[in-house]
């Protein structure tokens, strides 16, 4: 089977060859979502190391568990509900300080957008030091809200809370991330 | 959506953030000439655009990931004799080494040679509690097993599979293939 070829079959094609042990099927799936699931981790955990491993951890764990999900189609939710509580309990086992000590040199700034204008840098950046401020919590849901479009319903499950409570979760964290930004108005 | 919760960001005019943001793109008289609202209009629509940036930014993982989640899935796949230990699932007992500890367990009855040990994970074993079934083949000495030797075998290897290795073991099909003459 070619790589094109199997490029285009749908995840829940791809979901059952794996159960059945397929790996080439497997690493399909893996270079399908390895870009949003780290991008996502990335954002909630703020190292790029915790993220590699988040990820690592959370497309292994997948394939053990690939007997347990019912619906072959859910698969991407699925993902991003594992990366979630895989992110927040790395966030759980990290000591208080350790945070500060990562941020220092995590700010992605100057080499990723090199095109944009600087004051979007500047508003990036204000953002992610931003978006640390938050909760791990209130920062999960916002992020994979905002920034990844998941439902409220998809939120609430991967956070292990009421949809009521995403909602002001997310509340939250707008006016906290906003008063941030105001100083770009 | 206004939530009690969010009382933290009302505004002096008695509205909050919230209901700032999900009028954002239909500018209404309140909000006109209200300078709290607009002053929270103008900071999340900065949010806004800051957030399509952030969703456009697109940060690529590491080239080798594929390659690391792939390795660490062929060595799981070799390792696939297993059965999960109690916990997160990461933790794993390799089904030779549960059937040896079972084997091992039978063998302690008198008249009894464990022969075959066949282990798997049941279905209802789930992450926190792994269950295993087992299929135990056994040889008997004519003249010196009774009855109750089943019920020993059956008493210890039970016992082996919860305190040895920690697993609750769901069934147990206990085989007799051979008889010896005593």
């Amino acid at each position: 089977m070619g790589v094109a070829e199997a490029a285009a079959l749908d995840d829940a094609t791809l979901v059952a060859r794996s159960r059945d042990g397929d790996m080439r099927a497997y690493e399909q799936l893996v270079r399908r979502y390895q870009g949003p699931m780290y991008r996502l981790a990335l954002r909630i955990v703020g190292s790029s190391g915790d993220a590699e491993d988040a990820v690592q951890d959370v497309f292994l764990t997948a394939w053990r568990r690939l007997g347990q999900l019912n619906d072959d189609g859910a698969f991407l939710g699925w993902l991003y509900r594992t990366t979630t509580n895989q992110c927040l309990n790395v966030l759980r086992k990290r000591k208080p300080h350790a945070d500060t000590e990562l941020d220092e040199h995590e700010s992605p700034a100057p080499r990723t957008r090199p095109d944009r204008a600087v004051e979007v840098n500047a508003q990036l950046d204000a953002l992610q030091a931003a978006l640390r401020g938050l909760t791990p919590e209130q920062r999960a849901c916002w992020v994979l809200r905002e920034v990844h479009g998941r439902s409220y319903d998809e939120i609430a499950e991967a956070i292990g809370t009421t949809q009521q409570s995403v909602r002001g979760r997310l509340a939250r964290a707008r006016a906290q991330l906003a008063e941030v930004m105001a100083p770009w108005r | 959506m206004a939530v009690t919760s969010e009382s933290d960001y009302v505004l002096p005019c008695g509205r909050d953030v919230e209901e700032v943001w999900e009028a954002i793109d239909l500018s209404d008289e309140h909000t006109r000439s209200c300078p709290h609202c607009a002053a929270v209009r103008e900071s999340l629509l900065v949010l806004r655009e800051a957030t399509k940036e952030m969703a456009r930014e697109e940060v690529e993982p590491p080239s080798d990931l594929v390659s690391r989640v792939m390795s660490a899935v062929r060595a799981d796949v070799r390792r696939s004799d297993v059965v999960p230990l109690p916990g997160d699932g990461l933790a794993r007992v390799s089904t030779r080494a549960v059937a040896a500890v079972l084997r091992y367990a039978a063998d302690g009855v008198d008249g009894v040679r464990a022969r075959g040990c066949r282990v798997v994970e049941a279905p209802e074993s789930t992450v926190p509690d792994p269950v295993i079934e087992v299929e135990l083949s056994i040889v008997i000495t004519a003249g010196r097993v009774t009855h109750l030797a089943y019920d020993e075998v059956r008493r210890r290897v039970l016992a082996a599979a919860s305190a040895r290795i920690g697993v609750r073991l769901a069934r147990l099909d206990l085989v007799v293939s051979d008889v010896l003459e005593g």
